[in-house]
């Protein structure tokens, strides 16, 4: 925001990697839903106060896809939250098909299940960070690049069925999807993602295995409407969803733990009995893309006074809504003991994130067992030489240099 | 505490079996929320509360007994 009289323009700046931009509160101050430009440059709501976002998270006459797409608001140049998405006539049903079918892949006693594979995984990473740190004594250690890049990566490959040997190829086609102003390459980049997916899910088709890919094609079977455009491009949404989000949250919330040693070492000395709740307060505090989660109105909404009109675009700050001081005290506190902790950061309503449970997983596994490795870690730079990813969909830092 | 679940409404999101394990589950076939103990045991009484508060379905009903 420059000023008072010129309609603000996302994503907004922010002091450093674990801060958000004053610019929401000041917006929220005036009214819980406000004008903005996206970065694309288009008009569209920002919705920064707790309450609304949870209203119209759970409100039905929000959604994905436009009554007329051609003139919808677009958010950037990426390839995905780029405008958009699905068919206005049929998405309640669509969506209520793709819940159900990977619902019991992501169920909580899947993931349980999955638990002694994800601590496995976890200790390979942390080997990996013990070599390095070993062949190199004095230098940082990567976080990113041996942990929080890795791990969930790995994970995620296991529940989808997807060659790890592929990383390379499927994390230069992530990046390129959600670069926001990639345009042409973002597109181009995607039609390449799709063309990975479907060769994966021909070979699931041959020899089925015990994963979700393997879950599509045999709903596919049964289902024709489900078509193979629809298969790629849930597939590699899932791929890219799966691993830059919590791949952030590690990142992150080793961040927050080593900002602060009384922190840290409150944390280190009783992992066990910190980490859930530890957990939720990551999950609150982490400041993600800069743009928040796209709906488009699909009829006249009042929502606290303002009149949102079919086929506007809604953008929900979620990173705005947990820190709204009429639902947290003390909103920029890092607390792990507030309770309780009702953040929006997998979304909520019909439309929550489904990789909700896993992700809890994953941050419940990597924290404990990273402290008990390396009870003394500290960051290796100043928080200030920390860049934040400003031009990508899921937000994140490059690079978490650790050492002890 | 009385608890009590709106299995239609609920959207497979699994959030309460995380948070509460002794309390809920989940059907294998389409994840939606098993009610385990029409009480949540004394060691879950505030998660199952967490439970009812970030239900994204707002499927989950506590009533103080």
């Amino acid at each position: 925001m420059t000023t008072t009289e010129e309609t603000p323009r996302l994503p907004f700046a922010r002091a450093d990697a674990l801060a958000i931009a004053p610019d929401y509160e000041a917006l929220r101050r005036q009214a819980p839903v406000s004008r903005v430009l996206t970065p694309a440059g288009d008009p569209a709501w920002l919705v920064t106060s707790f309450e609304e976002a949870k209203e119209i998270f759970r409100d039905k006459r929000f959604g994905r896809s436009h009554p007329a797409p051609e003139q919808a608001s677009r958010i950037s140049h990426a390839a995905i939250q780029d405008g958009p998405s699905g068919d206005f006539d049929t998405e309640e049903q669509e969506h209520k098909r793709m819940r159900r079918m990977l619902a019991p892949a992501f169920s909580a006693p899947r993931m349980r299940a999955l638990g002694d594979r994800i601590e496995e995984l976890t200790t390979r990473c942390l080997d990996d960070m013990r070599a390095a740190h070993d062949a190199h004594p004095g230098e940082p250690v990567n976080l990113t690049e041996l942990l929080a890049f890795p791990l969930p990566v790995l994970v995620i490959c296991e529940l989808l069925g997807v060659p790890f040997d592929d990383r390379e190829h499927f994390r230069n086609l992530s990046e390129r999807i959600a670069v926001m102003d990639g345009g042409a390459d973002a597109q181009a980049a995607m039609t390449e993602f799709k063309d990975y997916m479907t060769g994966l899910a021909d070979a699931k088709r041959a020899n089925p295995q015990a994963d979700v890919i393997s879950d599509m094609v045999a709903v596919q079977a049964d289902d024709p409407t489900f078509t193979d455009d629809d298969l790629a491009r849930m597939g590699a949404g899932l791929l890219f969803a799966g691993h830059e989000t919590t791949s952030t949250r590690i990142a992150m919330g080793v961040l927050f733990l080593l900002t602060d040693t009384a922190r840290r070492d409150r944390f280190a000395a009783d992992p066990e009995g910190e980490v859930n709740q530890t957990v939720e307060e990551i999950l609150r505090m982490t400041a993600t893309s800069g743009t928040g989660l796209l709906r488009y109105a699909h009829e006249d909404v009042e929502v606290a006074g303002t009149r949102i009109m079919r086929g506007d675009a809604v953008l929900i700050s979620s990173d705005a809504a947990n820190r709204d001081a009429a639902a947290f005290a003390d909103p920029d506190e890092f607390d792990p003991g507030r309770t309780p902790n009702v953040h929006l950061a997998f979304g909520t309503g019909a439309h929550v994130c489904i990789g909700a449970n896993l992700a809890r997983t994953e941050l419940r596994t990597v924290f404990p067992a990273l402290f008990r490795a390396f009870p003394q870690m500290r960051l290796a730079v100043g928080l200030d030489d920390i860049a934040v990813r400003v031009n990508r969909v899921a937000g994140g830092v490059d690079r978490v240099p650790v050492t002890w | 505490m009385k608890i009590s679940v709106d299995t239609g409404k609920c959207v497979s999101s699994g959030q309460c079996v995380l948070l509460a394990p002794e309390t809920f589950d989940q059907n294998e076939d389409d994840g939606t929320v098993v009610l385990l103990a029409d009480e949540p045991p004394a060691g879950e009484r505030d998660a199952a509360r967490q439970a009812e508060l970030t239900c994204p379905a707002a499927a989950i009903r506590l009533a103080e007994a």
